[in-house]
């Protein structure tokens, strides 16, 4: 056998490529399972911070899936004049009923108002002294269903017009609070999942740091043989990649669990006004983005370290 | 045989201080087989870093099969790196890995497929008399055992030209003389081989070309007993 061989043959790039890859992917999972305990409190970190956001984003999409289905549930309340008589309000909310933007009509007359407010508000007492009946009679009109906010209120307009009503009210005004409140919050989302997203960064960065230190000399032996820069920073590449990963899946389960723990409480909220909103969890999509975001976040982490290192060792 | 290595009025120096090498000249042959020797603080090691482009001169040129050094591109370092095999007196091995591991290291660097790393890891070994170990970590072994670990990674990519540190350095004499075989062995089979030693008496047991070194300058002066640590006391070696 020739021990000179000039020009030996290597397998084809890309296999050459895919196999290294696939060669490190397992060995750095190893290097990891070496300390295992240290490894999932890293991950366990990561996995708060992500979570945090991840947890916030879910409770505004709760939120605004909420407001949204009030916003269907919008009615128009039409106080009608003291002159108008009960018999011409029920005529008038048949009438009403026949548009094709109303979907449901109902008339409260003056009586049955005051009997109500007698049930409801315990001033029976304070209503007793007033010699007249203070209370409107009441057209609430339901739009049909899959009118838009516009359409509804163009239909509040024009029955305000009507000579029999006296105001037309649509009560949106807390809606639009809602939404003006969840836009700030999904503002703070972003802001903490870009702080929280940051901080990913350094403690993964800070865990591969204190990885190539300790394995400073392995460095130096690996430089000395000839192994290029991208062959020394691929196994901690897969470091921070794994780390990623294992937090976000981690931030995932950890939402879960949230969700999971808020479902019963938040259910019974939900009945208590008559709904019967379910809290939705993370979406398998997000869920995915989510793990996905641990791993170029920690993939980034570990590039931005290493490179940063690797050119500090040179072999003595 | 064509030219391997060829220095030209190469000088190096550490920062701020006095050259370590001063206007050396000399060339090498293919198959060669030249031992670098003289006291410590003489600069052979230099001689060696400045082959295997760990440094650069400051002055002349350094050509090692047919690449000019002084011109090679920092990236292209570790591919010209690959190309020499290097021994170390303290081995340089990864401890925590497997003696197959460590041999296998250049093979993996360079992308070779699982099947061709295990062919030749284990020639390797068998070349060097440790097939058997290959599961073995290295702290389990003797220092003879482990330096010829290192040789194994040395020779496992077949390169044409193998630098030797003083690999007889941290060896008992018999240990040593086994270890200069074997490279000897190497030089027969065409690998020119140099090695760095102050290992008079293995120098005068296996007579090859030597270059002497003292105060960074090439001398016509012949190493002697008195300029090696090792002096005489491996009269009794064969």
């Amino acid at each position: 056998m020739a021990f000179v061989e000039v020009g030996m043959e290597r397998p084809s790039w890309l296999a050459r490529i895919g196999h290294e890859h696939l060669r490190v992917l397992f060995f750095s999972l190893g290097k990891i399972g070496q300390a295992p305990l240290a490894a999932a409190l890293t991950a366990l970190v990561i996995g708060i911070a992500l979570a945090l956001p991840a947890g916030l984003y879910v409770a505004t999409r709760n939120l605004s899936s909420v407001g949204y289905s009030w916003q269907a549930n919008l009615q128009i309340s039409l106080f009608l004049k003291d002159s108008v008589s009960p018999e011409r309000g029920q005529a008038l909310a048949r009438e009403m009923g026949s548009d094709k933007i109303v979907g449901k009509t109902h008339y409260i007359s003056r009586e049955q108002s005051l009997k109500d407010f007698r049930k409801q508000s315990g001033f029976g007492d304070a209503l007793d002294i007033l010699e007249n009946n203070p209370l409107p009679a009441v057209i609430v009109v339901t739009p049909s269903a899959g009118q838009t906010q516009a359409d509804v209120s163009q239909l509040a307009d024009r029955l305000a017009k009507l000579p029999e009503v006296d105001i037309a009210k649509l009560d949106r005004q807390w809606l639009e609070r809602l939404y003006a409140l969840l836009a700030i919050a999904e503002r703070s989302v972003g802001i903490l999942a870009l702080l929280l997203g940051l901080a990913v960064m350094v403690i993964i960065g800070n865990t591969i740091r204190l990885d190539i230190e300790s394995r400073r000399d392995e460095i130096e032996v690996m430089k000395l043989i000839g192994a290029p820069d991208s062959f020394i920073r691929r196994p901690f590449l897969y470091a921070g990649f794994w780390f990623g990963l294992g937090g976000g899946l981690l931030a995932w389960a950890l939402v879960a669990a949230g969700t999971h723990v808020m479902a019963g409480p938040s259910a019974e909220l939900a009945s208590l006004y008559g709904s019967d909103f379910r809290l939705a969890g993370l979406a398998t999509a997000d869920g995915l983005a989510l793990s996905a975001a641990g791993v170029v976040l920690g993939w980034a982490a570990a590039f931005v370290t290493v490179s940063r290192r690797l050119a500090l060792i040179e072999p003595k | 045989m064509g030219e391997l290595i060829r220095f030209d009025h190469v000088s190096y120096h550490y920062r701020g201080g006095q050259d370590v090498l001063s206007e050396v000249s000399f060339s090498i042959d293919q198959g060669e087989m030249v031992y670098v020797t003289g006291p410590s603080g003489a600069g052979k090691t230099t001689l060696l870093r400045l082959m295997a482009a760990l440094c650069r001169a400051h002055r002349g040129q350094v050509l090692v099969m047919g690449q000019n050094l002084s011109a090679l591109k920092a990236r292209r370092v570790p591919a010209f790196r690959q190309r020499i095999g290097m021994v170390f007196q303290n081995f340089n091995l990864l401890y925590d890995r497997t003696v197959f591991d460590n041999v296998a290291l250049p093979l993996v660097i360079r992308g070779y497929s699982h099947g061709d790393i295990g062919r030749r890891v284990r020639a390797a070994l068998d070349s060097v008399g440790l097939l058997g170990k290959e599961k073995v970590l290295p702290l389990t072994l003797s220092g003879g055992e482990q330096q010829r670990i290192g040789i194994a990674r040395a020779i496992v990519t077949k390169p044409a030209l193998i630098l030797a540190d003083e690999p007889t350095g941290n060896l008992d004499p018999e240990m040593a003389m086994e270890v200069m075989r074997g490279f000897e062995r190497f030089n027969q089979a065409g690998v020119t081989v140099l090695i760095a030693t102050h290992a008079i008496d293995l120098i005068e047991a296996l007579p090859h070309r030597n270059i002497h070194l003292e105060h960074g300058v090439i001398t016509d002066k012949r190493p002697t007993a008195a300029s090696s640590f090792r002096g005489g006391d491996t009269d009794g070696l064969r």
